[in-house]
């Protein structure tokens, strides 16, 4: 049992080393019915973007959280913000997600779930 | 006055409305017209949060406070305090630190989520499936570490039989009995199975689960094997879910490095570990007998059972197998307790289902309630209703095993007795919803097409029977129907579910049946007025020029045969003898001047 909660505590301390913490955390859906709606082209912005120099952003993939209709589906998470979900997002939504959500912090209200 | 939105969820789950829940929240919003602030305020209702000994619930974003408790009086406090000066009621917040509520930290305010439950997929769309930090950050493999430091194998049997948790792969088996079974088998060698052979059209629960969060699968296969004392478990997954597969592999990897599976896991006398066997796709092979044989290398064919799997399965060894989303309960309960799992749900049915919501309804996709949920909850609340307008028809349940419940079965609460009684059954959670548009002829003969293509050949009666009904189906659907043919197909269906010797062959005939129960009507008009009120059997219709055709030309330009003349600038006209209702100028007309009737 204490082995486990060493375990835990280890691999929290390695997530928040990846920068968990202090960032926004972009969760893009990457399960066989996502990537079949184009998640794969949708990722490939977001490591675009960080490879070309953004910062400050935590970027993971997740499985299918279900909401097949509206799929890709991108999460941006902050703390103690509230969870922002959008939907149908195409690389060109997805460079807009970078320039106005992820650098000035607005909210695109029209693509959220 | 509050300068930033909050959204607030409300409990509105059966425990929480016992306690008064909706009083409260009229209250709350009189508070919040009171302070002229509820434009700054998105209220949002969330079914069962499962926390119904402490409701009403409320819980506020950002930030995900939550409160509990809740009297009347609290009502102003909360407004006043939190909403207009921003500092949160500390007295009143809860903590509660259930493994299903990280999915309702992100999702739980939009409608779609927000009433859902999320147990077995708890985890799919919140962690990275491919890291297992991740999982172990959500508490994951803690379950397994508190069975082998803190429980005896019986203990966990003990705690899954008083869960309530029954086989999430359709028939509804108690999970607590067939463990029991299994253990008490004095054979030193056994196995776990994880059933993963997703077959129904249209269904992809375990897909999805395994994808979003392989390891919770393994987690619990792991304390299934302790429990029964086996060593050895194997996930049977069909060849088509590469994505799937390729998790779980990781997952394994992961899972071996970190010391959860091969020999002495965390350092225990325990030692499991777990191998992936690839199925090719025969439907069959989710009947957990012809699973055995496909993993012992035969070809994939029931047997007679006795004896169960339980006290001879895999190479002749008791074997214990279950559901991909059985298994993913697993953690959940050892963890939450068997208390509070067995809270949820009905009387019968504990625990949630998940279901894939497909079909003509406005939301598609997975969604996971509490048992007792109704389906008109389901399909009008969650699903957002029938799109375009249209009318339900009704909805189908199980896939190809299950059956077709019209409007007055709505209100149904899902159990698996409550299923079953209505003429269908739970099945492992496909759900297709149907409007005005399809006709239940095609969808009964779609569903035969299936089951007579997916019959493993072993018994007479499914292998021949379903081929006669499906000729007998294709014969109602091409206008040549014939007076008698229903109560020979109500003859087949009877004979097939009583002489067949799997669930397949069993069930085959459920949706013939059922649509003939509940849609008679139907099949009366195909059969005697060769007619079909959905417009779908386009050998039973014709195709007519109406007087509002502008005279085109483009029905008569895509017509294969041409069966379409007249001059320019006039109305045309469809020669009947020559059509063959391919449906192409219905398809081409812009102005709808072409009328199925």
């Amino acid at each position: 049992m204490d082995l486990i909660r060493k375990k835990r505590a280890e691999a929290v301390n390695r997530i928040i080393s990846k920068g968990y913490l202090s960032t926004k955390r972009v969760y893009v859906g990457m399960a066989t019915c996502e990537i079949a709606a184009g998640s794969k082209e949708v990722m490939a912005v977001f490591q675009d973007a960080i490879a070309k120099g953004l910062t400050d952003v935590y970027l993971s993939q997740k499985g299918c959280a279900g909401r097949c209709n509206l799929e890709p589906t991108v999460e941006v998470v902050e703390e103690g913000k509230i969870p922002v979900k959008y939907g149908l997002v195409t690389p060109e939504r997805a460079r807009e997600i970078i320039e106005r959500h992820l650098k000035k912090g607005e909210v695109i209200q029209e693509w959220v779930i | 006055m509050a300068d930033k939105q909050y959204k607030l969820t409300f409990c509105d789950g059966s425990g929480c409305l016992k306690n008064h829940a909706r009083e409260f929240r009229q209250l709350f919003e009189e508070e919040l017209r009171r302070h002229q602030i509820q434009q700054n305020v998105q209220i949002h209702l969330s079914g069962c949060l499962g926390m119904c000994t402490k409701g009403p619930i409320l819980i506020v974003n950002p930030g995900y406070i939550m409160y509990g408790n809740l009297r009347p009086e609290d009502a102003a406090e909360i407004v006043q305090e939190h909403l207009v000066n921003g500092r949160p009621v500390s007295r009143l917040i809860i903590q509660e630190d259930h493994l299903y509520n990280r999915f309702f930290r992100i999702f739980g305010d939009s409608e779609f989520f927000g009433r859902q439950m999320r147990i077995a997929l708890r985890n799919c769309g919140v962690i990275d499936p491919e890291k297992i930090d991740d999982y172990l950050a959500m508490r994951g493999y803690e379950a397994l570490a508190k069975v082998l430091t803190e429980m005896t194998p019986q203990q966990v049997i003990e705690e899954v039989k008083k869960s309530g948790l029954r086989g999430r792969g359709g028939a509804g088996f108690p999970t607590g009995l067939k463990w029991e079974y299994t253990a008490k088998q004095s054979d030193p060698e056994k196995y776990v199975i994880c059933n993963a052979d997703e077959g129904d059209p249209g269904a992809f629960m375990d897909r999805s689960a395994i994808e979003g969060d392989p390891h919770t699968v393994l987690e619990g296969m792991i304390i299934g094997g302790y429990a029964i004392g086996s060593r050895q478990g194997i996930i049977y997954i069909r060849a088509e879910y590469p994505l799937a597969v390729q998790r779980l592999k990781k997952a394994i990897e992961d899972a071996r490095r970190e010391g959860f599976l091969g020999e002495r896991i965390l350092g225990t006398d325990f030692s499991f570990d777990i191998r992936i066997c690839l199925g090719a796709g025969a439907f069959v092979c989710g009947e957990e007998t012809a699973l055995i044989h496909s993993i012992e290398g035969f070809r994939g064919m029931p047997r007679p059972r006795p004896p169960y799997p339980s006290v001879s399965g895999l190479f002749g060894k008791p074997t214990l197998i279950n559901n991909v989303e059985t298994w993913a309960n697993i953690p959940v309960i050892i963890i939450d307790g068997a208390d509070w799992f067995s809270r949820i749900g009905t009387a019968t049915s504990k625990g949630t289902k998940v279901f894939a919501l497909a079909g003509k309804v406005r939301n598609t996709g997975l969604v996971e309630v509490p048992m007792g949920t109704t389906l008109r909850d389901i399909i009008f609340g969650i699903g957002g209703g029938i799109p375009n307008g249209k009318k339900f028809k009704a909805v189908q349940t199980g896939g190809p095993s299950g059956g077709c419940l019209p409007e007055k079965y709505l209100d149904t609460q899902i159990d698996y007795e409550s299923l079953a009684k209505a003429g269908s059954i739970m099945g492992s959670g496909g759900m297709i919803v149907i409007d005005e548009d399809s006709c239940m002829v095609r969808m009964a003969r779609f569903f035969v097409e299936f089951t007579q293509d997916e019959s493993c050949g072993k018994c007479t009666p499914c292998r021949e029977g379903t081929k006669r009904m499906l000729e007998i189906l294709t014969r109602i659907t091409r206008g040549q129907g014939k007076p008698g043919d229903i109560e020979k197909l109500e003859r087949l269906g009877t004979m097939i579910q009583k002489a067949s010797l799997c669930g397949l062959g069993q069930s085959a005939p459920n949706p013939v049946l059922s649509t003939i129960r509940n849609f008679r009507e139907e099949y009366e008009e195909h059969i005697h007025q060769k007619k079909c009120r959905a417009r779908e059997c386009t050998a039973l219709l014709s195709f007519v020029v109406q007087d509002n055709c502008v005279g085109c030309g483009a029905c008569k330009r895509v017509c294969p045969v041409n069966a379409v003349s007249g001059n320019r600038k006039e109305k045309h006209s469809i020669n009947p003898n020559l059509c063959i209702k391919c449906g192409q100028c219905y398809d081409a007309c812009k102005f709808n001047a072409i009328a199925k009737v």
